[in-house]
């Protein structure tokens, strides 16, 4: 069993293509997991060792977080290796649940992009201590100064230099580190890849010092005892350490180290970073719902002693059937145990328990306190909560963004749409922001997900996977109706024709809900009850509310939900004999669908924040093309040679931008993506939305 | 209160008054002080004011951190509608949203010809037909006469009003009893319009003088001085 002391549990985080993958590799190579490296859109046609699936090594992007173990030293270090397109968020956020520190990947030449800044509001949100590991120091235009300037003036981070760089670009060597001032080489050993401590080179000794006083400066601004220790000259490397590590877990500061993976350069000093300044799992607080006791708040001290609380975080569906990765919270698990699953409300026993390690596993007889592991055969989906049968506790709900785009699939045989199904049933499970369901109308397949590459990625799956061939339609964006006036109804439900007739009227208006301020989620739907006298019967009052709720499932004007409604009744009348549930909700959702087209309605779409880079001779075309997809720059940002352009843009307007955007720029800009808000749809574009909706449905009824 | 009414009742008829009319197309504004007397604050109240009547507007910045800019806007169009309880100001702030860019140039020493050859790009490519353009820490104290004059160019070319906050790059520069530092004078001709701040601890207002006008060359005392509580310009 390993001491808690020595053990980590750490993330790396990125942006896309900052090297994530690559630093993975090295580290698993450092720690002797692997015994040679492969690139990750390498030649040999091998792939880097973390990107299970096949489809993440051909795109040369990692899609699903594998979760392995290294021991670094005398410490245990499991690393989740998360996803760096915006499109899988939930990846990234389900992944720091379960951390307690992580390690922050930034290009040295891109510096803090649009994902690092999403990433790092996730890592917030989480409170997840971090170190920043600025990579590429091997790339022309590599400056780690200007990235770590970044941080703090774009993220808000105490980021503080540990480290300078010898040498840039082609020329670099290796790195001063300022807590011991020495230079660190890594061109040891036979592999002329081990670290090598050295005296710092005389031209670069100044420099040294001065950041080393930097350094020292910002450490003593979160902690009096390197003030004092400075003040009285006795400052030493293992109180400096210390206090390093207290101030990083305390989320004061982000020490940031550098080097570059690609050329095996700082792994080793960034491994030394993640055991002295990370915390162990002993040293977070880490808090469940007790389901029992009305989801108050309990902390859950990392002691094995105790009966085992523990988080499945992520689902796979491998080559060895299915994988259950799950976090240790309380307690240990044994083969053996039981266990219970808070929200199927279902008991099971623990079978096989293993460690993965990417595409090679072992097998495990327990796993205790902080630990991740994973288990085979259990039927749950990510985000439960599995306990001692005692405890009733749940680990809070992970926060789950709606989806915002849609796509029809049609199988192509019957084989393709027997294997699409499991598909399906397995990604759900997988994925929340993942949704699927049968248009009951058009009779097709409907997915849904966070963008256009989300669900691109998913129908690869289908196909390679599970042989399920599909037909894709055209994406659709998920849209929605609100109302921008109050209205009043007035509407009679009456019908009798033999039997127990239906009889019920409700009066009221719909009134728009006042819209959100920044930093709220916005409200969808409140009822109000302003019924006097009886003139509905309080039994009668959560039928129309229900009406209500029910008519706002489909608007009338492109067949989406509509939001942002408040429904309230003054008045109504009912029948001692004809009246039932049934009538008034009938009665409350036509009143509903009355008032709704008097309310002046209007379509909204999801406006997506877009973030568009490319060298600054490109810049006009980035104006031009955010301006054609009725898109409003915010703002525009010149930094040397790029241009970065911040736009709110239509998400329907997206479509194929990517393409747009290769030819545009001569294949040199890139761009990504995150839901804003909603806003409301153009006249003449929602007249033609409207339009084409009556066709469809016109169409269907045929 | 509906915007109108706002817009009537703002502080900035006041100010464009001391100005005969305000600065005008075609003309260079400029707004000039010590460090920390509030120019931005200011700057960002004039692009609340035309934003509000409908007018675009480019903020230009040199700071590398455009969160910090937007949150200026933010900040100073609560304060504005909060004061006047403008209806409905959430939708009316997400309208005149569209109307503002805001254009940073993080790198040091980026050339005049640089900037304005990006904001015609924006204005002709990017269809956003500025009404004006917001300096703001634009190094003019040492700035060339040329560079002036080429934006003065720029100004009368694209017929829109230029407006600059400046604060002087070097520390040791005397200032006049209207908090113009000496190193503003070789620009004087060039510009249109020159306002001092200067903080009065007598009024614990920060003081607004027209130091510069299209028709006088003294300083005038402006009817308007900031409010040191919310940095805007208050009657």
């Amino acid at each position: 069993m390993a001491d808690l002391q020595n053990m980590r549990n750490i993330g790396i985080s990125a942006h896309i293509d900052s090297g994530k993958t690559t630093l993975t590799e090295r580290i698993l190579y450092y720690c002797n997991r692997i015994h040679e490296i492969h690139e990750v859109r390498g030649k040999d046609g091998v792939g880097a060792t973390m990107d299970s699936m096949e489809l993440e090594r051909e795109r040369g992007i990692t899609i699903a977080s594998a979760a392995t173990n290294v021991m670094w030293k005398e410490t245990e270090i499991n690393i989740i290796d998360t996803p760096g397109h915006v499109d899988f968020t939930i990846e990234v956020e389900r992944s720091l649940r379960v951390l307690d520190g992580a390690v922050l990947v930034l290009c040295s030449v891109a510096g803090v992009q649009s994902q690092s800044i999403t990433v790092d509001r996730q890592m917030k949100r989480y409170h997840v201590p971090r170190i920043a590991f600025v990579n590429k120091c091997d790339r022309t235009g590599a400056n780690p100064y200007r990235v770590q300037k970044q941080l703090v003036e774009k993220l808000g981070l105490n980021a503080v230099l540990m480290q300078i760089p010898i040498g840039l670009e082609d020329k670099m060597q290796g790195v001063v580190d300022l807590v011991t001032m020495k230079a660190l080489y890594f061109d040891d050993g036979p592999a002329q890849d081990m670290m090598r401590e050295a005296e710092i080179p005389a031209e670069l000794l100044d420099e040294a010092k001065a950041k080393r006083e930097e350094m020292l400066d910002s450490v003593s601004m979160c902690s009096d005892a390197v003030m004092e220790a400075m003040l009285e000259e006795t400052l030493t490397e293992e109180l400096l350490n210390t206090e390093i590590r207290k101030a990083t877990i305390a989320l004061q500061l982000v020490p940031v180290l550098m080097g570059t993976a690609y050329k095996n350069k700082g792994i080793q000093a960034l491994l030394n970073a993640v055991v002295s300044y990370l915390p162990n799992p002993g040293e977070v607080t880490n808090k469940a719902l007790d389901l029992d006791n009305n989801e108050e708040e309990i902390i859950l001290p990392s002691d094995e002693n105790l009966p085992p609380v523990v988080l499945a975080f992520k689902l796979e569906d491998g080559q060895y059937g299915q994988l259950t990765y799950i976090r240790v919270y309380q307690g240990k698990v044994k083969k053996g145990d039981e266990l219970f699953n808070t929200r199927s409300r279902k008991k099971f026993r623990v079978g096989r328990l293993i460690r993965m390690h990417a595409n090679n596993m072992e097998d495990l007889v327990e796993a205790g306190c902080g630990e991740i592991a994973a288990l085979f055969g259990v039927d749950c989906a990510s985000g439960d909560t599995f306990c001692d049968p005692k405890l009733n506790y749940s680990l809070s709900s992970m926060y789950v963004p709606n989806p915002v785009i849609s796509l029809a699939i049609k199988p192509l045989d019957k084989k393709a749409a027997d294997n699409m199904g499991k598909a399906l049933n397995r990604f759900t499970k997988e994925d929340p922001t993942f949704h699927t369901y049968v248009d009951s109308e058009s009779n097709q397949t409907i997915i849904q997900g966070m963008g256009e590459l989300h669900l691109e990625v998913y129908v690869e799956r289908m196909k390679r996977e599970y042989k399920a061939e599909v037909e894709i339609g055209e994406p659709e964006v998920a849209y929605r109706e609100a109302i921008t006036e109050r209205a009043a109804f007035n509407y009679t439900h009456k019908k009798q024709t033999g039997g127990s007739g239906q009889y019920a009227r409700v009066a009221g208006y719909i009134e728009p809900l006042a819209e959100a301020v920044e930093g709220e989620d916005p409200k969808d739907y409140e009822f109000g009850d302003e019924i006097k006298g009886g003139t509905i019967p309080t039994e009668y009052i959560p039928a129309c509310d229900k009406g209500f709720q029910l008519a706002m499932k489909k608007g009338s004007q492109v067949g989406f939900p509509i939001l942002g409604v408040r429904a309230v009744v003054n008045d109504g009348a009912w029948h001692a004999v004809d009246s039932s549930d049934q009538a008034f909700q009938t009665a409350a959702l036509n009143a509903f669908r009355e008032a709704f087209e008097k309310a002046h309605p209007v379509i909204l779409e999801p406006i997506m924040k877009v973030e568009v880079v490319a060298p600054t001779e490109f810049q006009g075309s980035l104006f031009a093309s955010v301006n054609q997809r009725r898109g409003i720059i915010i703002s525009s940002t010149e930094d040397h040679a790029m241009c970065t352009v911040y736009a709110d843009v239509p998400l329907s307007e997206m479509f194929g931008y990517s393409t747009t955007l290769r030819s545009l720029t001569q294949g040199k800009g890139e761009f990504s993506m995150e839901l804003s808000k909603y806003g409301k749809v153009p006249m003449g574009v929602s007249e033609e939305l409207k339009k084409e909706y009556q066709e469809k449905r016109k169409k269907e009824q045929k | 209160m509906e915007i109108q009414e706002l817009n009537d009742l703002s502080p900035l008829r006041v100010f464009e008054e001391s100005l005969d009319g305000g600065l005008g197309r075609g003309n260079l504004g400029v707004l000039v002080s010590r460090h920390g007397v509030g120019k931005t604050a200011c700057l960002v109240h004039l692009a609340t004011d035309k934003l509000l009547r409908g007018q675009h507007v480019i903020h230009v910045s040199f700071s590398g951190n455009v969160e910090h800019v937007i949150n200026w806007y933010k900040e100073v169009f609560r304060e504005v509608s909060e004061g006047r309880s403008l209806a409905d100001a959430a939708s009316v702030y997400n309208n005149i949203l569209s109307n503002r860019v805001v254009m940073n140039f993080s790198q040091e020493n980026v050339t005049i010809d640089k900037v304005l050859s990006s904001l015609e790009t924006l204005i002709k490519h990017g269809s956003f037909k500025a009404d004006a353009i917001l300096f703001d820490g634009y190094k003019l104290t040492v700035a060339t006469e040329d560079d002036v004059k080429k934006i003065k160019q720029f100004a009368l070319d694209m017929n829109l009003e230029v407006w600059f906050s400046v604060s002087p790059v070097r520390a040791d520069v005397a200032y006049d009893e209207f908090g113009v530092p000496n190193t503003m004078q070789k620009y004087t001709n060039l510009i249109d319009v020159l306002i001092g701040l200067i903080y009065n601890e007598d009024r614990d207002k920060v003081v607004m003088t027209l130091v510069k006008s299209r028709t006088s060359q003294k300083g005038k005392l402006m009817g308007v001085s900031l409010d040191p509580k919310t940095m805007l310009i208050s009657q």
